[in-house]
């Protein structure tokens, strides 16, 4: 595509849309309900592609931890093609269960999660479980809340909990953090988290650019000239 | 021929001229509401593009025996007991209970820990725990996937102005006495039409005396200057 001023001022004004549409998104996130009236959720927003290729680094990271983490690898070349990511945390899941004896998570009283063992800090261990499922069901929450705003802006997303546990181990998310997930948005022509092909983190936008613009067009312009 | 056309006419006449009376309008709109809400749930976004919910809306009757039976649950669970009298007066005006449910295993494969175990596999051959609230331990995604659904209820409820509130206690009442089956955890949306929100700021329940007395039981320490101070 050519570099016509107005073109350039196209590419200025939608990184501009995510910046906002991502502050909207968080707006929306956090009014949503949360059980009991408790306040817990947190929602950070990485806008800046370096925090964002980090973040991509350290999910990509993960991937090889398990075999059924394989897939982490498209995640991470979704998360690139993404314009902001927003990661929705829930700071009371772990450390402040919630005291309704729900059983949830299968101990029948608040007062036996205490005393359960919770599994180790530990490659392959994306979440020190147990949860209070019923605190971290706020997550769900307020990322319904993210997702139905960005419908309504027409801003496509991606949901990641890849993401979410590679910011808890970034340390990038508040101390206290005891579940998070990701959504990524994009503000683009065509959504860089639907058709999504077979592979899709050895062929992409980039791999593609490079191996056929940054590789091949280079030695046939200097063989041709 | 004419008498056909007159009457033709007349009902014409007659289709125009209908009246449908205000509490019919609203308990048809509160009616479709409900069937909208329940399509947004059906469709709203979930983990493992899998839609294992199960969904279902409950009439008076029901609503009448969850009310009563949480309101029963006064010594075990105030926070049910008010969620039951409360209930109590709402079905008194038109209002609907949406219920949703999901199983507790995980059939996602994330193998995340979030349940306590290091794999899906160890979650589901786990001993499963009985209680009145939900079966546990359970998948915390299939558990995102649920409230999700309703919070998406909740969405379309409060852009169609309903009045609306999630209540994990009445779902959970209406498990304990099995209005819906087949699942583990559940949640509810309930949505009413009533004349002012009755849903927030119910203060008819509480009088000025009998609230400042529990306050005073609960935060001793925000009327009290230091330890000792007022004996």
């Amino acid at each position: 595509m050519s570099i016509e001023r107005s073109i350039k001022q196209f590419q200025d004004d939608r990184m501009e849309a995510v910046r906002i549409a991502a502050r909207l998104l968080l707006a929306s996130g956090t009014t949503t309900p949360r059980v009991g009236g408790v306040g817990e959720c947190t929602i950070h927003i990485l806008d800046d592609p370096r925090d964002i290729e980090d973040l991509c680094q350290s999910v990509e990271a993960m991937a090889g931890e398990k075999d059924s983490w394989q897939t982490f690898k498209r995640d991470a070349a979704m998360l690139r093609d993404s314009d902001a990511v927003l990661v929705i945390t829930s700071l009371r899941s772990l450390t402040d269960p919630a005291d309704i004896n729900c059983n949830m998570c299968g101990k029948l009283t608040c007062e036996y999660y205490r005393e359960s063992e919770i599994l180790p800090s530990e490659p392959g261990v994306a979440f020190t479980g147990p949860l209070c499922a019923f605190r971290a069901n706020n997550i769900a929450y307020a990322l319904d809340g993210v997702i139905n705003q960005a419908r309504t802006l027409g801003i496509d997303y991606g949901v990641f909990w890849s993401a979410g546990a590679a910011a808890m181990r970034m340390k990038i998310v508040p101390r206290d953090t005891g579940f998070a997930v990701a959504v990524a948005i994009s503000v683009t022509e065509k959504s860089p988290f639907r058709d999504i092909p077979l592979r899709y983190d050895e062929m992409n936008d980039r791999t593609m650019n490079d191996r056929i613009i940054q590789r091949l067009w280079p030695q046939f312009r200097s063989i041709y000239s | 021929m004419a008498a056909v056309q007159v009457n033709i006419q007349l009902k014409k006449k007659e289709a125009i001229m209908a009246i449908t009376d205000m509490s019919e309008l609203v308990q048809n709109g509160l009616d479709r509401a409900v069937e909208l809400m329940a399509v947004a749930a059906h469709n709203s976004y979930r983990f493992g593009n899998r839609n294992t919910i199960k969904l279902i809306s409950v009439g008076r009757e029901e609503m009448d025996e969850i009310a009563e039976f949480s309101y029963s649950l006064g010594d075990m669970s105030p926070l049910a007991a008010r969620d039951g009298r409360f209930m109590k007066e709402l079905v008194k005006e038109p209002c609907a209970l949406l219920l949703v449910g999901d199983s507790r295993k995980s059939d996602l494969n994330f193998n995340c820990g979030a349940c306590g175990y290091r794999t899906c596999a160890e979650l589901n051959r786990a001993e499963e725990v009985e209680s009145l609230t939900a079966r546990g331990p359970s998948c915390q995604f299939k558990n995102l996937n649920l409230n999700i659904a309703v919070n998406a209820a909740a969405s379309m409820a409060w852009k169609l102005g309903l009045h609306c509130r999630v209540f994990s206690t009445l779902a959970m009442a209406a498990f304990a006495l099995n209005i819906i089956e087949g699942v583990d955890l559940v949640a509810s949306v309930s949505v009413s039409v009533a004349r002012v929100d009755p849903y927030f700021d119910r203060h008819k329940y509480w009088t000025r005396e009998y609230w400042d007395e529990i306050f005073e039981k609960e935060f001793p320490t925000f009327t009290r200057g230091f330890i000792g101070a007022i004996e």
